[in-house]
């Protein structure tokens, strides 16, 4: 266990071996958030009640995805493919060294860093514009939130490395990404909140895995979800998780007897 | 600990590796025609070889390029599945990657490296401390006695990407031996270092042999490399093995003749003393001439007593020579 601690420490470290890399991206993420923050608060019409939110929640739905979003998808292990077919997959396949967990520590030590540094962010934004979004205070609502966000985190790591795992058949896989990112967005509901839709519709979405990366921690977080269908939503989560956990296993095991190891 | 010692350390048995690759006809149309249907050939990259290696032997793999030198060590340590055959290494099958064949050998690619590019090259060694499970004190020990023979003491905490390419080499060795293996594969090693330091990392392999009682094979285009090396060697060419076994076996099976050098200032002395050998090179009044090991006393003597020569010497064949003359007779 302790080497997979040292994988996110030294990944932690890594990614502020550039100092202005580092401000850049840190630039870019509060850039991303006032950009959202300033469009919605001028379109946004005051007191009035949209698709059955009001105008704060609308808004912390809004950033929420955002910020969601950068937590759960920004992954480490896009690199997946890379390593397949640059052949720097065989630096880890001579080590005892499980690949799944190297990946999956990886992106908790970057997600580490990014957490710490949009907390404090996040905080000196809100002090600095007050605005007008929920706080969640209640703080079983909050652990629940937590849970669903780091089941959408575990959901979104094996379905990356699967993706990562055609690699293994194709050089080129950024086809297949760009084609789910733009699925995800839209089944996670990161264009506009899913219980807007016809309800019959909707309860096809509650079933996909994908409703489960973005849209369903936030309304945990936003407390719209009674605690029962919280609870079965978290299940549903893992239980995708697991699915999808089973197919990268199988998609590893049979990649790696086509595995070549090209590319010197 | 396991025990090796009485039996091989490595052993193969009909390798057999096969990889399948498509074949695209030139042009557009070829472009085209290739989305549509394609023609898949299989390739033998290892073809039916056979060998096994002692424990704490150092042997050279050497054959052109694409003979299946790297394929094969690619096989030996469980990189890739092999086609058929039998594959055993520290008794264990490499390809099922268990933890304890795994902690017990490592592959150094030439061309490749584990280093992380944007850290120094000590976090990277911390991390594989961790991944080999390699406690405190022994770590330190390791580390202490690779830097001492490699002399990276200096090196260790600077930004792997900003290091040259022989420190970088340098550090790459630390970081495959940090977990002291039994065996090492080391392909190509020396690529593109300069003569210093392959004379360095020369001096490294064989005193990490000796001290570590290590079996290591190593495969190299550079045949001083394996000269200096190995005394064993796997020739190898299109896949099958072409020769296995010492250098001086091969030098005496494949290039039974010597090379006698000499000044003859005399032109028509010149012209005569050719006819005595096979000539490898002439300008006047140097002469470099090829004749058989068992008569080349006799001739240099013979040489010495008619002729009015100056700078006489007797030289082995050039390795590279013998090497490049058994490939070219092992074509198809």
């Amino acid at each position: 266990m302790k080497k997979y601690w040292q994988i996110a420490k030294i990944t932690f470290s890594e990614t502020t071996a550039y100092r202005l890399n580092f401000v850049m991206w840190r630039v870019r993420v509060v850039l991303q958030l006032l950009t959202i923050y300033f469009l919605w608060q001028a379109i946004l019409p005051r007191g009035a009640k949209i698709l059955n939110y009001d105008h704060s929640q609308i808004l912390t739905y809004i950033l929420g995805t955002s910020l969601i979003w950068s937590f759960v998808m920004a992954s480490r292990s896009q690199s997946i493919a890379d390593e397949i077919n640059s052949g720097s997959l065989s630096n880890f396949l001579i080590k005892p060294i499980n690949y799944f967990s190297y990946h999956f520590f990886r992106d908790i030590g970057d997600k580490a860093m990014n957490i710490l540094f949009t907390a404090v962010e996040l905080t000196l934004m809100y002090f600095i514009l007050k605005p007008p979004i929920f706080i969640q205070t209640d703080p079983t609502y909050l652990a629940l939130a937590l849970i669903s966000i780091f089941a959408a985190l575990c959901l979104h790591f094996f379905i990356n490395f699967i993706l990562g795992t055609i690699g293994f058949i194709s050089p080129e896989i950024w086809a297949p990404r760009f084609i789910f990112f733009i699925v995800i967005g839209f089944f996670a509901g990161s264009y506009f909140p899913l219980d807007i839709l016809p309800a019959n519709i909707f309860a096809i979405f509650k079933f996909l895995p994908f409703t489960y990366l973005l849209y369903f921690p936030l309304k945990v977080y936003l407390g719209q979800l009674p605690l029962e269908e919280t609870i079965v939503g978290i299940f549903t989560t893992f239980i995708w998780t697991a699915v999808f956990a089973l197919i990268a296993n199988l998609a590893w095991r049979k990649g790696l007897k086509l595995y070549t190891s090209w590319g010197k | 600990m396991l025990e090796f010692s009485k039996m091989d350390t490595i052993s193969v048995k009909n390798l057999v590796k096969t990889y399948q690759v498509f074949k695209k006809e030139p042009g557009i149309l070829g472009t085209f025609k290739s989305l549509v249907s394609r023609k898949y050939e299989k390739v033998k990259a290892v073809d039916d070889i056979s060998f096994s290696i002692k424990e704490g032997e150092l042997v050279g793999f050497i054959g052109p390029n694409g003979a299946g030198k790297t394929t094969t060590l690619k096989c030996l340590s469980g990189l890739l599945y092999p086609t058929s055959g039998e594959i055993s290494v520290l008794n264990f099958k490499p390809w099922q990657r268990k933890r304890q064949f795994l902690t017990n050998i490592s592959f150094v690619m030439g061309q490749k490296n584990q280093l992380w590019w944007d850290l120094p090259a000590i976090e990277t060694f911390l991390l594989n401390k961790e991944i080999f499970e390699i406690n405190d004190s022994q770590f330190k020990k390791t580390l202490g006695e690779l830097v001492d023979l490699l002399d990276a003491k200096d090196i260790l905490n600077i930004q792997v990407k900003r290091l040259s390419l022989g420190q970088r080499m340098k550090c790459e060795l630390i970081a495959a031996l940090i977990h002291l293996p039994k065996v090492l594969f080391l392909d190509e090693p020396t690529i593109g270092l300069d003569v210093v330091m392959q004379e360095k990392l020369r001096e490294f392999v064989k005193s990490y042999n000796k001290n570590f009682h290590s079996t290591i094979i190593l495969t190299s285009h550079y045949m001083e490399d394996v000269q200096n090396l190995a005394k064993r060697v796997i020739v190898i060419n299109f896949g099958k093995i072409v020769f296995d076994g010492l250098l001086t076996e091969l030098v005496k099976k494949k290039a039974p003749y010597k090379l006698i050098s000499f000044m003859e200032r005399n032109k028509d002395n010149f012209v005569k003393i050719k006819k005595l050998g096979k000539i490898i090179e002439q300008d006047f009044p140097k002469l470099t001439i090829r004749v058989s090991s068992k008569d080349s006393n006799r001739i240099a003597s013979q040489i010495l007593d008619n002729f009015t020569v100056e700078d006489l010497t007797i030289e082995e064949a050039d390795i590279a020579e013998i090497i490049r003359e058994v490939f070219e007779k092992s074509k198809k």
